[in-house]
């Protein structure tokens, strides 16, 4: 079993790869990741993750963060047979992240799948978990309950 | 809208066909379709094929053109449609509007499905979505919307499951059905949990089987017996507006009220409906976008057995997805199969008496939170 610190440190050190290039920030120094996404210069749309185009004006995306904290619009734990080598059971949802605004979909903390409510508050965490189209190991982002313990009350 | 008929339906028995091709099964729905419609081939002007996931499964391409040669069309222009759930009925759309342009007289709509293929795993959106990658399937985005719908409206499980005890009772008239037993409200709950709240009896099961429906022009109709009328039908797109809607599907609101507005009547007006139950949230959240009951009343609508056969508006008398099955290039024909059926009086044990108007209602895939596709079809003798 991989510790989340481990997990911090070896996404830190970036040994393996991201499920998708781009959609991670995760700082050298050990510190908070966040998504990644993009917002549009001219219309202020923002997007995770981020288009190769403003879907309203069709010009050009900046990379920006969209986010680390957030609460968990709606969820559920899936537990049947898990594609892409994920934990059986796992956890998904949507979480409304509080700095972008932006619904998101995203994995939850496989080792916290019976906790999580809607309204958890949340944030992100990235760690080995599943594998990639390829068939080897890979990060993936899930969002972790803010406050341990269930609905995140301690 | 109103340009178009139906002339003939024609569908083999859903279930699990190991032994059968694609071709195979799509030619004999194709067959009782044009024999259904006493038409000949060589009469049919537009060939549509419909099919969703085999292609990709099999390693198939183009293979309308082998259907429809097995019933002898060739030389017209025939066309291979995938829009997940809706491919069927998006291709009834296509010949919809190729009579409306009087482009056809007669045209010929055929949807199949293979998905018993050994080593299949759950259905999703594309591998290269990131939505896939961390871990999305089919289930879980009907299943997180039920979350919603319990949260909010204080919503049971068992409101929920009654829908699975309805259509699979239902299920059991339809000698096309996949499941032909009837289940128990503690048979659904009790089996096993596939994406919290929903559990594997609430899901429609993955299916092979094959469905057809002939159609042509009013002119045409006026020759024949048992037309049935194409009042409306409209195809449209998901908005994938962020933040997405997950109470309900804003799609879902806007498409129903499109084709009520292109069939010039309300819910009020329909006897028997056929709606896209893949799981059993969505018939109830179904119910509420096409006016049967408002927001927030469909599990009650469902328990209090107003949409069972013999209630004020019945759905999915043929068993829906969940007892009919659920062979997603096939489902939007099955259910134009069902409500033709039941306007021209021929459903025997599970008629719905005076049904004069019905429509068939789908949706299909999943994007950004919305559905890829949604068809609305209004029928009416």
């Amino acid at each position: 079993m991989v510790t989340r610190e481990e997990e911090r440190k070896s996404a830190g050190t970036g040994k393996l790869p991201i499920v998708m290039p781009g959609i991670l920030d995760i700082p050298a120094d050990g510190g908070q990741p966040s998504l990644l996404g993009g917002s549009c210069p001219s219309c202020g749309v923002r997007y995770f993750p981020r288009p190769s185009r403003c879907r309203r004006c069709l010009g050009p995306v900046e990379e920006s963060s969209v986010g680390a904290e957030g609460t968990v619009c709606s969820f559920t734990v899936i537990r049947i047979r898990a594609p892409l080598g994920l934990p059986e059971p796992y956890a998904i949802g949507y979480v409304d992240l509080k700095e972008s605004g932006l619904r998101v979909f995203c994995l939850l903390d496989p080792q916290a799948v019976e906790t999580f409510r809607i309204g958890t508050p949340v944030r992100l965490a990235v760690g080995a978990l599943g594998r990639d189209a390829r068939g080897a190991p890979c990060l993936r982002p899930y969002f972790t309950p803010s406050v341990p313990g269930p609905g995140g009350v301690a | 809208m109103g340009a178009a008929c139906v002339a003939g339906v024609g569908m083999i028995p859903f279930g699990k066909h190991v032994e059968r091709t694609l071709v195979d099964m799509g030619s004999e729905a194709a067959y009782l379709a044009l024999e259904d419609a006493g038409i000949e081939p060589g009469r049919v002007g537009l060939g549509v094929f419909a099919c969703a996931a085999a292609p990709r499964l099999l390693g198939e391409m183009t293979s309308g053109q082998n259907i429809f040669w097995e019933v002898g069309i060739h030389r017209i222009p025939i066309l291979n449609v995938e829009n997940a759930c809706t491919s069927g009925s998006t291709g009834f759309v296509l010949a919809c509007n190729a009579i409306a342009a009087g482009q056809v007289d007669v045209a010929l709509v055929v949807g199949a499905e293979k998905l018993c293929v050994p080593g299949v795993g759950l259905l999703n959106s594309g591998e290269t979505e990131l939505d896939t990658r961390l871990g999305m399937v089919t289930p879980a985005g009907f299943a997180m919307r039920a979350a919603r719908y319990i949260h909010k409206f204080g919503a049971s499980a068992a409101q929920l499951a009654s829908v699975a005890v309805k259509n699979r009772g239902h299920a059991v008239l339809n000698p096309y059905a996949h499941f032909r037993e009837a289940v128990t409200l503690e048979d659904v709950l009790s089996s096993p949990m596939v994406a919290d709240p929903l559990t594997r009896m609430q899901c429609c099961p993955m299916s092979d089987g094959a469905a057809a429906v002939v159609l042509c022009s009013r002119e045409e109709a006026r020759r024949r017996r048992r037309t049935v009328g194409v009042k409306a039908a409209i195809l449209c797109t998901g908005s994938y507006d962020n933040p997405v809607d997950l109470d309900r599907w804003e799609t879902d609101y806007r498409g129903c009220a499109q084709g009520y507005e292109a069939a010039g009547i309300g819910p009020e007006d329909l006897h028997v409906v056929e709606c896209h139950d893949a799981f059993t949230i969505a018939e109830i959240l179904h119910y509420e976008a096409l006016g049967l009951c408002g927001p927030g009343e469909g599990a009650n609508l469902a328990v209090r057995g107003e949409t069972r056969f013999g209630g004020r508006i019945p759905v999915n008398v043929s068993g829906g997805l969940i007892g009919r099955g659920h062979p997603p290039g096939a489902t939007g024909l099955a259910q134009v199969h069902e409500i033709v059926t039941q306007l021209r009086g021929e459903a025997g044990g599970r008629q719905v008496r005076n049904a004069k108007a019905g429509l068939a209602h789908c949706m299909g895939g999943d994007k950004d939170g919305d559905t890829k596709s949604f068809t609305m079809i209004v029928l009416a003798c």
